[in-house]
């Protein structure tokens, strides 16, 4: 069981990667617009 | 008001064959069908081609035609500011390369097709290396090089598709943005900590806790060090705004001016502050994990109202983008140069097209016209002006290009001085504390009384235990459902509102529009059209139709109204010859057509008119109307009626609210005569309306009202209502309304005529019920939850599944409300968004 003393350090470590990353994701305005996109993948890529 | 030269061969509402919305003012016609723009023809016969065109027609009644959008149309004028050395300093930011990025507001664009056509523009064009659009924002990011590109030659590329391109003003825009970035941060940084406090909790729950040791010391600590931040950073914004509310309510010496967040923050600090003592000493309950949800789940609920929000905001914001910044002032070789309003000084010429707005207060120096004042004082006939008659700043020159001399510009003209004192106004407006929000102070007494009730009942049952129920108590009562409930059921019902064309700019306005007693009505372009309409007819069609093929060749109020009455009139043209301040002759199929003013045309043809058209003639004058005559080939024809006609929703907007026990009074700039007459057929009593106000006397009026008692709602259009709209307790622009009132209104409406305005009056009513369900049912919880807790019974398991149930139960009431006769039956496919266009306002500063 002492394991845990090495295991919920490394998830909270985890879970601070996944925050820095969210954060990073909102900085980088991908929650500013939720729709576009969406239809963005609809269209052909450049076609020249 | 749309340019007299554009002529819609369809009308405005006509779906658009391949997307369905609303084709707009400019269709493109391809192939006998009416499209809202050119990518939309392109997509369909490019379906046509495949032989898809039928599924698709098939698919159709499955798309949901929401929206409004309709393409404003391009100024031309406007768009040479885009080049002005001052607006690529001031409005774009250098990138590397020497290139710049735009940020700039794009109206007209509806769906996918839009957003295909528009990011096409760096393979379309030299020097625009990036173009990204956001659609439900109708926002357009460029990366272009000045150097090898003007964006008004972009402006142009995209008006070819029926977009139009406009400058953007104000830096607010990214204010906002950065606000809203470090609440969703601030809200995934807590959702995380609680997420990891909770994992931690289960464990202590399912009997790490009982079994105590070791483990059970390091998990607590564990959450104490993870709910550190949780609190600290998460749960900032409650306690500033806590303690900013106790500040009030400590100066005015009233405990009811304690906002919301102060029972919040008491309970997250009691709650955490106990925790943090049972950790260190080893004994005692912890809550961490209720503390981090309850901090995590109310700034979710902050951040849906902050986004709703946004969508007032950015509306407002595509508003100040319409205003005119720009002039075309006569050089010394009476050439034009464009020029920024705020570079143009007294006694300079500028030159206004037919179908501009004046942009400065002046005098005629040459030319000859009719200006369109409606918008300025609410006069419903346009007035004949010849040099050396004044102008003002706003109003519509109609038909004739116009030289002004300037006497006053921008914030020095009239309608600048009233803009700006909308503009000032707007911070200094007493603001309406929600309802919900006063609960905060009752909430506090009530909270600490129970927790004083619970400390004595403990002290005589077992004083040792009077520190957990009382910690128990505060938890457990902590407001979350109480302080999700009111954000969440307005930012739905903003959502709602805009997707039916009716933007509410704050919460406060909902609640106000269902608490007025008095509607206050303008009267030119609110309950009327707000332009020449042909009202009526007597006499033969095919005059009627002749006189509109006629008139479709000249640009004047008359001739728009019988172009917009019979708008695809048959009959060849061949000869038109304008006769100045009486009327039209010309050869429609091969027959003499005469129109203009009865007695010229008694004049030409030499004979008076018959009995039968000059009782006619006298009820048109008699009703407030402008007579037109029209004769065919020497012999009168027809008696057209011209005039400013009723809304068709008027009757039945006045009928409701009279049926809701609301008075309505009509206020008017226009002659007090039409006024009085509006009235009569209104069935409004004389005395309620009135007629010949200036927009200062409309202003002291609605003050009169409200220092008397009376909830004010103004329902208005033009410059002239701006003021009253800022002084009404709820101000209502309606469709189509002049840009100073969009900005003064704390309602605007994008859809035309007056039903909108019952919507509005609608929504409000279901948000503030839902608001009220909502809030009696997290009452009931905590009532609830306070007996048990002083009875001993709440432990920190019972919090961690009673809390995010009540929530969850507000949140679920605040996204089930419906609103009559706004909420579509079930549309088969969401229109997830929300404001594709601004409501085309005269694209003027008026």
């Amino acid at each position: 069981m002492n394991v845990l003393y090495f295991l919920v350090p490394l998830a909270v470590l985890l879970a601070a990667c996944g925050v820095a990353a969210f954060r990073w994701a909102v900085r980088d305005g991908q929650f500013d617009d939720t729709e576009t996109p969406a239809l963005r993948i609809l269209l052909d890529d450049t076609d020249d | 008001m749309e340019a007299p030269a554009t002529r819609p061969t369809y009308d405005t509402g006509e779906p658009c064959a391949h997307c369905g919305l609303p084709v707009g003012p400019r269709p493109v016609e391809e192939a006998g069908e009416a499209f809202c723009c050119s990518a939309c023809a392109l997509v369909r016969g490019a379906l046509r081609e495949a032989g898809f065109a039928e599924t698709v027609d098939r698919l159709r009644p499955l798309a949901a035609t929401g929206g409004n959008a309709r393409p404003v149309a391009p100024d031309p004028l406007g768009v040479r500011e885009l080049d002005t050395e001052r607006f690529l300093e001031e409005h774009t930011a250098p990138l590397d390369g020497g290139l710049r990025e735009a940020d700039l507001v794009l109206d007209g664009v509806h769906c996918a097709a839009c957003v295909w056509v528009v990011e096409r523009l760096p393979f379309e064009m030299d020097g625009v290396t990036e173009a990204r659009l956001d659609l439900p924002r109708g926002r357009v990011r460029l990366a272009f090089d000045p150097e090898r590109v003007a964006l008004s030659s972009v402006a142009d590329w995209l008006s070819r598709f029926g977009y139009a391109l406009r400058p953007t003003r104000g830096d607010r825009q990214s204010g906002r943005s950065e606000a809203e970035h470090q609440l969703l941060v601030r809200t995934g940084v807590a959702w995380a900590l609680a997420g990891n406090v909770m994992l931690l909790a289960f464990a202590l729950y399912s009997g790490l806790d009982a079994a105590g040791g070791p483990f059970a010391a390091a998990a607590k600590w564990a959450s104490f060090a993870l709910a550190i931040p949780a609190v600290v950073y998460g749960g900032a914004p409650f306690f500033q705004r806590a303690w900013a509310s106790m500040g009030m309510a400590w100066r005015a010496r009233d405990p009811r001016r304690l906002h919301l967040d102060t029972p919040i923050a008491l309970g997250v600090l009691v709650g955490f502050g106990h925790s943090a003592w049972a950790t260190v000493t080893g004994r005692g309950d912890v809550w961490f994990d209720s503390v981090a949800v309850l901090i995590a789940a109310l700034l979710t609920a902050r951040y849906v109202q902050l986004r709703s929000r946004r969508l007032a905001g950015d509306a407002s914001e595509r508003l100040l983008a319409l205003l005119p910044a720009m002039a075309r002032r006569v050089t010394d070789d009476s050439s034009t140069e464009a020029v920024r309003l705020d570079e143009l000084t007294r006694g300079d010429v500028v030159e206004v097209s037919a179908g501009e707005a004046v942009p400065v207060d002046g005098t005629v120096a040459e030319g000859e016209s009719r200006v369109d004042n409606a918008v300025l004082t609410g006069e419903s006939r346009p007035i004949p002006v010849t040099a050396g008659a004044s102008v003002a700043a706003g109003a519509t020159n109609l038909t004739a290009p116009l030289r002004v001399r300037v006497e006053a510009a921008g914030e020095d003209s009239r309608v600048g001085r009233l803009l700006a004192w909308v503009r000032e106004a707007e911070g200094g407006r007493a603001p309406v504390m929600l309802w919900a929000d006063r609960l905060g102070g009752v909430f506090v007494l009530a909270v600490f009384a129970l927790a004083a009730l619970t400390a004595a009942i403990w002290l005589v049952v077992d004083p040792s235990q009077i520190g957990l129920h009382v910690a128990a108590l505060l938890v457990i009562t902590c407001p979350c459902a109480l302080g999700m409930a009111t954000p969440l059921a307005f930012a739905v019902a903003a959502g709602r509102a805009a997707r039916a064309g009716v933007f509410v700019k704050s919460d406060a306005a909902t609640q106000a529009l269902t608490e007025i007693d008095t509607v206050v009505l303008d009267k030119t372009g609110t309950l009327t059209e707000g332009a020449m309409r042909l009202v009526a007819h007597f006499g033969s069609d095919d005059a009627l139709e002749a006189a509109a093929a006629l008139e479709a060749h000249v640009a004047h109020p008359i001739a728009s109204a019988l172009t917009h009455a019979v708008p695809n009139a048959r009959g060849e043209v061949t000869r038109v010859e304008a006769v100045n301040g009486a009327g039209i002759r010309g050869l429609v199929d091969g027959r003499e057509v005469l129109v203009g003013r009865p007695d010229w045309i008694a004049t030409e043809t030499g004979s008076t008119a018959p009995a039968h058209l000059d009782a006619f003639v006298h009820d048109t004058v008699a009703a407030g109307h402008t007579p037109v005559a029209v004769a065919c080939d020497g012999a009168w024809a027809t008696i057209l009626s011209v005039g400013d006609a009723l809304r068709r929703d008027a009757h039945d907007l006045i009928a409701t609210l009279r049926d809701e026990g609301k008075s309505v009074r009509v206020l008017s700039g226009d002659h007090p005569e039409t006024v009085a007459r509006l009235a009569e057929t209104l069935g409004i009593p004389e005395a309620d309306a009135l007629g010949g106000v200036t927009p200062e006397e409309k202003q002291a009026i609605v003050q009169e009202l409200q220092e008397a008692g009376h909830r004010v709602m103004v329902v208005g259009d033009g410059v002239n209502d701006a003021a009253a709209l800022r002084q009404s307790d709820v101000g209502v622009a309606v469709g189509g309304g002049s840009t100073a009132s969009l900005v003064a209104a704390d309602v605007f409406l994008t859809q035309p005529g007056l039903a909108p305005v019952l919507r509005a009056m609608a929504t409000g009513r279901t948000a503030v019920r839902t608001v009220r369900r909502a809030l009696a049912v997290s009452l009931a919880y905590n009532a609830l939850g306070a007996a048990a807790a002083v009875g001993g019974l709440v432990t920190p398991l019972v919090a961690a599944i009673a809390m995010p149930v009540s929530s969850l139960l507000v949140v679920t009431i605040a996204l089930t409300q419906r609103v009559p006769g706004v909420d579509a039956p079930a549309s088969p496919v969401p229109s997830a968004t929300a404001p594709r266009s601004v409501p085309s306002p005269t694209p003027s500063l008026a």
